[in-house]
């Protein structure tokens, strides 16, 4: 399997609190990785830094193949690692379709073929229907998934999704757990989640990273994480 | 049914002409048959409120747009028409005019553009870039009294008014305030096409998205900051070309005409029209500085203050402006014929 | 030589209490409650003609000072409880609506007070003789003033229970809350002391300038430049180092050139200090 991302010791400090501590971390092109971990223990900073959006304080971050420590955001995402924020980070008081419209037209395609891709990015993520609607209209669900939407209309590559299913009720969490798993397997992407909910990250039957104070606490499977003891006192523990 | 069909007719051309490109089309004919009926005083200073509007739309396209306010086209502005009057005062190997023409946009444009690439690029926050741009239009004044070499100082400087020559040696003469009239409106009528046509586009789009969002643009791949230095350039490069064709018609340029007063009076024109709308932004720019001129001579003290009000009002709670109120209402009656018709 | 320097250096001191003091108000509200009062100058400018106006009725400068800045409170506290205080969650529309302030009462202003150029009758004049130079005497006086104001409120900050939770506002609001703090109320009342303090500053320095209804726009820019260099939040400390770099700035320049070249000059560089150094002198950490 080809190797997409990979993080070597990543580390980051704010002024004396270290939130990433010699991180190393591994996923191949196709795959589906959760991060999970307690509150502060640096999954957010993680992403920041890969996306571009924090510059690493040591350590270096290799996306196929390149070097893409501290690049500013834009040459990131042009590359194809775009994020998904914690709050759905869409605008707001435009239409849905031009939501989407602006993700494409960052790709450089043809104005003939805009709306197309545009539609069929909609039709991808279940939003079709609402297409001429403002996104004051949608629900907090649909929101999630119009960035989604957003993402991949600008051929991410990488999709990095911090907390996804936030503010979901349990039927759209299960819907955007099939979501990511169809989008994942039919069009070749890989995408790394960072999830509280424990329903979906067992649904997902993807493999699991868990962050605890800024470093890997341990990597494994749904079931190999669930069972280990430490991982039960620092995070599931605290759920229970 | 042949009675419906006119009406619904009737119906679709309400809606059209309601549209913005209907009510210019509407606008543009008008000024340009004024001349017939109209002469004097109302032809000679109309095209300084044209180019007053050329100045607001300037700041449309900023600010409505982009989202990045600017109280400082007054500067670019003053530095256009500076820039017209030393060009006749020393250009001899050319028409004057002509000159003064291209050097007042790129001044303009190289202006915002060092301001703009310097501050967009460290991510100067907006609230600030506001400041900067209040300080700018004092910085152009006080630079216009101080090099009074150039400037003529707190005198001003007088500008003689401008011909157009095409090569074979036929000369128009822009004296007589008709010809002067037609030629600015020209310019103003094919500079708003362009803007229309620039914010319909794909810059225009990503404009609206960086205000709307600018964090999310840049998570798409959009260097933001060029965006905005771009948008910044060319608001300075229209602003500019704006005072430079001011100066020539209105024969004498001084420093209040970059100062914080004239700033902020094309913020309020703007704010009053739509900031989002060009022709709002146009519009309301002739209508209130006609009102002024014609007020101030009734209510000088009170039409001010009058205007302030409205400002401020139009802020709290008609952030859309006058095009904005006219366009929701226009929405919600084709909704509503929608439903009905 | 060494007099040259000396008589700048007093020139460049007695700019800096200056310019701190017309600085204070905007200081406070920007620091604690986030807001450029873009009405700032306004403030200042009203103070001066309400001291005119009340000297010119035979009220004596001190009560006429005092009157002032409480008249210039009111306002603020009017403006404050009807229309800002709904908009504190948005910073760009306090900042338009702030300049809306500044539009309407400069134009009360030339209603009421008229267009022409006052003045207001220097209540010490005279110098005091230091040997190689002779300072103004009210300059003096002003700096003395200025200086005391910022150690009341230095007391006030760092010796009262409200002083503690105020600053608390600057670290956190949430945490300010918490710690038992009225957020609107405090709100309130720091936005009516910086408009206290403008108002103040209006009516000290009136007596230096020839007033007009625009005196106050140039303060303005200053006072935010001084922030900025200062540091946002650095109430204090960072508004005596603004205002004394931006003032020693000034009259440096001012040798060569006119004083309002020099401000020119000045405002060139604060801006280059607001991109490169956004956080201010005194405040550290990078910007993120």
């Amino acid at each position: 399997m080809v190797e997409l991302l990979r993080t070597e010791k990543l580390t980051k400090s704010f002024r004396g609190l270290v939130a990433n501590d010699d991180i190393d971390f591994t996923i191949e092109a196709g795959e589906l990785r959760c991060i999970i971990g307690p509150n502060g223990a640096g999954k957010t900073t993680f992403i920041s830094m890969v996306s571009g959006h924090e510059t690493p304080t040591a350590g270096t971050i290799w996306f196929k193949g390149g070097n893409i420590t501290g690049l500013p955001v834009h040459r990131i995402a042009r590359m194809g690692v775009v994020r998904k924020f914690q709050t759905p980070t869409v605008f707001s008081n435009l239409l849905v379709y031009a939501n989407i419209e602006l993700a494409v037209l960052a790709r450089n395609c043809p104005v003939r073929q805009r709306r197309a891709r545009v539609l069929e990015t909609l039709d991808l993520v279940r939003l079709s229907e609402v297409v001429d609607q403002p996104v004051g209209s949608l629900s907090h669900g649909q929101r999630q998934w119009l960035e989604i939407g957003m993402l991949l209309a600008n051929q991410a590559e990488l999709l990095l999704l911090d907390e996804p299913t936030a503010g979901m009720t349990a039927e759209e969490t299960h819907s955007t757990g099939e979501l990511v798993r169809r989008l994942v397997r039919d069009l070749n992407l890989s995408a790394i989640i960072i999830e509280h909910d424990i329903n979906f990250i067992r649904d997902l039957r993807s493999p699991v990273t868990v962050l605890h104070l800024g470093r890997v606490l341990m990597e494994g499977s749904f079931e190999e994480i669930a069972a280990n003891k430490e991982v039960r006192a620092v995070y599931l523990g605290e759920q229970e | 049914m042949t009675a419906i069909q006119p009406v619904a007719a009737l119906r679709t051309a309400c809606r059209l002409g309601a549209s913005e490109s209907g009510v210019a089309v509407v606008v543009l004919v008008a000024f340009a048959v004024l001349p017939i009926f109209v002469s004097g005083y109302s032809i000679y200073i109309l095209p300084q409120y044209m180019l007053y509007g050329l100045m607001a739309m300037s700041l449309a396209l900023l600010w409505g747009f982009g989202g990045i306010l600017s109280i400082g086209q007054a500067g670019f502005f003053a530095i256009g028409g500076y820039a017209i009057g030393i060009c006749f005062k020393y250009v001899e190997f050319m028409n004057p005019a002509y000159m003064g023409l291209i050097v007042a946009p790129a001044v303009g444009a190289l202006l915002a553009g060092v301001l703009g690439y310097f501050l967009f690029r460290a991510g100067v926050r907006a609230t600030y870039f506001v400041v900067v741009t209040l300080a700018l239009s004092i910085i152009v004044e006080q630079v216009a009294v101080s090099q009074s070499q150039w400037t003529g100082g707190w005198n001003g400087m007088y500008i003689p008014r401008m011909s157009l020559t095409f090569g074979s040696g036929t000369d128009i003469s822009l004296f007589d305030d008709t010809p002067m009239f037609y030629f600015i409106l020209c310019i103003v009528a094919i500079i708003y096409i362009l803007l229309r046509w620039l914010v319909a586009s794909k810059f225009g789009k990503v404009l609206v998205g960086i205000r709307e969002n600018e964090d999310r643009v840049t998570s798409l791949g959009f260097d933001t900051s060029l965006y905005k230095t771009a948008t910044f350039v060319i608001s300075g490069a229209v602003a500019s070309f704006a005072g430079a064709l001011y100066g020539s018609h209105a024969g004498f340029v001084s420093p209040s005409l970059g100062g914080v007063l004239f700033s902020t009076s094309v913020v309020v024109w703007v704010a009053i029209g739509g900031r989002a709308s060009l022709l709002g932004s146009l519009l309301a720019a002739i209508v209130v500085a006609s009102l002024s001129n014609y007020l101030s001579a009734l209510a000088p003290k009170y039409w001010q203050l009058f205007v302030g009000l409205i400002f401020v009002a139009v802020i709290i709670f008609f952030r859309g402006g006058v095009a904005g109120a006219l366009s929701r209402s226009n929405r919600l009656r084709s909704d509503e014929a929608g439903r009905n018709g | 030589m060494l007099s040259t320097a000396a008589s700048v250096l007093i020139d460049a001191t007695l700019l800096t209490f200056t310019l701190a003091l017309a600085s204070l108000g905007l200081a406070l509200i920007f620091g604690l409650i986030g807001v450029i009062n873009m009405g700032h100058g306004a403030m200042l400018t009203l103070g001066a003609y309400i001291t005119w106006a009340s000297m010119e009725a035979g009220i004596p400068f001190v009560i006429a000072v005092l009157l002032a800045a409480s008249c210039v409170a009111l306002v603020g506290l009017a403006f404050e409880h009807f229309i800002i205080r709904h908009f504190y969650d948005k910073p760009f529309d306090t900042l338009l609506i702030t300049w809306g302030f500044f539009l309407v009462t400069t134009e009360v202003i030339k209603i009421v007070f008229g267009t022409d150029i006052h003045n207001v009758p220097n209540p010490l004049p005279g110098s005091l003789d230091l040997g190689f130079q002779e300072v103004p005497a009210y300059r003096t006086l002003l700096a003395f003033i200025a200086l005391g104001l910022i150690l009341a409120i230095g007391v006030v900050f760092y010796r009262t229970a409200l002083g503690i939770k105020i600053r608390a506002l600057t670290q956190n609001r949430e945490m300010a809350s918490l710690l038992g703090l009225d957020i609107g109320r405090t709100y309130k009342l720091v936005f009516v002391s910086g408009s206290f303090l403008a108002g103040l500053a209006g009516a000290l320095i009136s007596p230096m300038l020839s007033i007009d209804p625009y005196i106050g726009m140039v303060f303005l820019v200053r006072a935010f430049f001084v922030v900025i260099v200062g540091g946002i939040g650095q109430i204090l400390g960072g508004t005596l180092i603004g205002s004394f770099i931006i003032g020693g700035s000034e009259t440096f320049f001012a040798i060569f050139s006119t004083q309002t070249f020099a401000q020119t000059i000045v405002f060139a560089l604060a801006i280059l200090v607001l991109r490169f150094r956004p956080q201010g002198i005194l405040t550290s950490g990078t910007k993120s």
